[in-house]
């Protein structure tokens, strides 16, 4: 018997399996994930490069992309530090709640984004717990580009605090130990010693955040209104042209968007060894 | 402070520390003069660890102080106190190279780039790492690592170098040299020095004088020669060495246990009745009748031979003695006196002393906490 099923395995030494398995994940990813993507890309051009242009080059798909990459920015930029901030204080201190924190600053990306921009409403909006409180003929904060900023932040509050803390904890103490026998201050330990060894994770985490951001959509149509040309980011913009039945308006964005994910998960892969080493 | 103070690099008086309701260091007092080389030897738990952190500043004690070339720093942060610390697995900055690694604390003391690399270059020299400067420590052997580490603390000229356990992560072959290398060094620059170890082969090798810590109590300070061969207590006598022990008492003047009396050479304060216990080393065993013996030879019991083993240098022979409690010791003899007088097993054989110590017995009881022993 066992003689049999070597024999079906290996065809004159040749090992069939590897092959076949290879074969059968393709197989499943093709319908999944490979062809919805290339149908981006066969749509876009079906109709020439020039018009693929012109829907790219529109004023209000220019602001999109252009409102989408600002408040995305922003908000990497808080997050980051924030992130740097709670992992340092989170790994170095023990103390009573610790723990209930740690799952706190994790739990946005298990909240539905509906959800949170809903919550964001019920704070900031004209009838929210805070919201009644600003000045209805003054600066607003919803339907804002600040509402976005505001949407991007909590939807990705912990993915570089995520990437950083394993970091943190790992490191041993006795480098900051050795940095402060040596006459280094907090401040000089943390610049000189600490910093350097994060400068991996930090980027990772900044174009983990930064992606995702960029990507945003089910807080952000909510607290930003979807106004075009003042508060509609590139996702919005997808599902309004699609909406109103410009299909190549929508796809010419969308594939922007494809590239630009592509883009940033290469360099995830493969520049944070590098970083890292350095 | 008087001037006969001044003269010690470091000074560490009744030092107690507890962690919970765990003593971890009681009452510890001992001096290191400039240029001599100090190991404290102890097992785990016996509190070595906590007197380095708190010499260097990154342990508070609860009473006590600590005087570095006649300066209480007690109070001072780890930044102040200008120590050198070499950790047990060297703690060099990952993203630094070796020259970087160096001078960190002259860069970090706003010493001129010229006056740094100087110094730099004058290290690197000394620790003959003059082919690896730019490497990274990830690079660099063990050894090589040790070297910057030692380097990177003698760079600001520190009030004294202590090494956490620092030949712990080595090869036993390597361990051996390269403590010779350190000791060598140290001596040649002179800066007083801190050892901390569990290894009584290092300790010995490695130290001016030894400071033995049990359950957080300095237990006998000495040179290796005074530790070694004048134990104070049982707990000294055992770690370092081997050691065989027969309890007993004092009857005029003598040891005295079962039909056994040795006469005491040395000067004591026994007391008539007193219980002891006596300690010999396997070394200080003779087998047979003492003929043209130089040393002052005592017959301690006929015995037995239960055992003979070949261990490269010496030959270890297990003898059980002839008294009303049978007692098993272990004796080691040089390959002079095996080849000439080979032993067999259920052989007869006189065993006597050349070398005792008499130790008092402490009525009290020591029990060390079993969290004690992860510290």
């Amino acid at each position: 018997m066992s003689a049999n099923l070597s024999n079906v395995r290996h065809v004159r030494g040749f090992d069939v399996v590897k092959p076949l398995s290879i074969a059968v994940m393709i197989a499943i990813m093709l319908p999944l994930v490979l062809l919805p993507l290339a149908s981006i890309f066969i749509f876009g051009t079906s109709n020439g490069f020039a018009s693929f242009w012109n829907a790219l080059t529109a004023p209000e798909a220019v602001f999109a992309l252009k409102l989408s990459l600002v408040t995305s920015f922003w908000a990497t930029i808080f997050n980051v530090l924030f992130g740097l901030f709670a992992a340092y204080v989170l790994s170095k201190y023990n103390f009573w709640g610790r723990n209930a924190l740690i799952v706190t600053i994790s739990l946005p990306t298990a909240i539905p984004t509906a959800v949170a921009g809903f919550a964001l409403l019920l704070l900031w909006g004209p009838y929210g717990t805070l919201g009644r409180l600003l000045d209805p003929e003054g600066p607003q904060i919803m339907f804002t580009a600040f509402a976005i900023i505001l949407a991007n932040i909590f939807v990705t509050f912990p993915l570089a605090f995520g990437v950083i803390k394993p970091v943190f904890d790992t490191m041993s103490s006795s480098l900051e130990e050795a940095s402060a026998t040596m006459g280094a201050t907090r401040w000089q330990t943390f610049w000189h010693v600490t910093l350097p060894s994060l400068r991996g994770a930090i980027v990772g985490g900044a174009l983990l955040t930064f992606a995702r951001s960029v990507g945003e959509f089910g807080s952000t149509i909510l607290v930003s209104g979807n106004l075009s040309s003042r508060t509609q980011t590139a996702p919005l913009y997808i599902f309004a042209k699609f909406n109103e039945g410009q299909v190549e308006a929508a796809n010419a964005i969308a594939i922007v968007l494809a590239l630009f994910s592509f883009a940033i998960f290469s360099i995830l892969f493969f520049a944070r060894d590098w970083l890292e080493a350095e | 402070m008087t001037n006969s103070d001044d003269k010690f690099a470091a000074r560490v008086l009744n030092i107690s520390k507890k962690f919970g309701e765990t003593t971890v260091l009681d009452n510890v007092t001992f001096n290191v003069s400039e240029g001599e080389i100090i190991v404290l030897l102890g097992a785990s738990g016996s509190g070595k660890t906590t007197i380095l952190r708190i010499l260097a500043g990154l342990e508070a004690p609860d009473s006590g102080s600590i005087i570095l070339h006649g300066k209480d720093v007690t109070n001072l942060p780890a930044r102040m106190r200008g120590t050198g610390v070499i950790f047990q697995a060297y703690a060099l900055f990952p993203k630094m190279n070796v020259e970087e690694n160096i001078g960190y604390g002259l860069r970090l003391r706003k010493t001129a780039k010229s006056e740094i690399k100087k110094a730099v270059d004058r290290l690197i020299e000394m620790v003959d790492l003059q082919a690896h400067r730019k490497k990274r420590p990830s690079q660099l052997s063990g050894g090589q690592q040790q070297r910057v580490a030692i380097a990177r603390a003698l760079a600001y000229e520190p009030e004294v170098l202590l090494f956490d356990e620092p030949f712990g992560a080595l090869d036993a072959q390597i361990r051996t040299t390269l403590r010779r290398e350190i000791r060598a060094l140290l001596k040649k620059i002179n800066v007083p020095s801190i050892f901390i170890t569990h290894d009584q082969e290092e300790a010995l090798e490695l130290g001016d004088r030894i400071a033995v810590l049990n359950a957080g109590r300095l237990e006998q300070i000495g040179t290796p020669f005074e530790v070694y061969n004048k134990p104070e207590t049982e707990h000294v006598a055992t770690f370092l060495g081997s050691a065989n022990l027969l309890p007993g008492i004092i009857k005029d003047g003598k040891f005295t246990s079962n039909d056994i009396s040795l006469e005491i050479d040395e000067e004591n304060d026994l007391k008539e009745g007193q219980k002891v216990k006596l300690v010999f080393r396997p070394e200080d065993v003779f087998l047979r009748k003492p003929e043209n013996l130089t040393q002052h030879y005592q017959k301690l019991a006929d015995g037995e031979v239960e055992e003979v083993s070949f261990v490269g240098a010496f030959e270890r022979v297990g003898v059980k003695l002839y008294l009303p409690e049978a007692r098993h010791i272990i004796i080691t003899r040089p390959k002079t006196e095996t080849s000439a007088f080979p032993l067999s097993i259920g052989q007869q054989v006189p065993v006597g002393l050349v070398r005792f110590r008499i130790l008092k017995i402490t009525a009290e009881l020591r029990i060390i906490p079993l969290d004690a022993l992860s510290l």
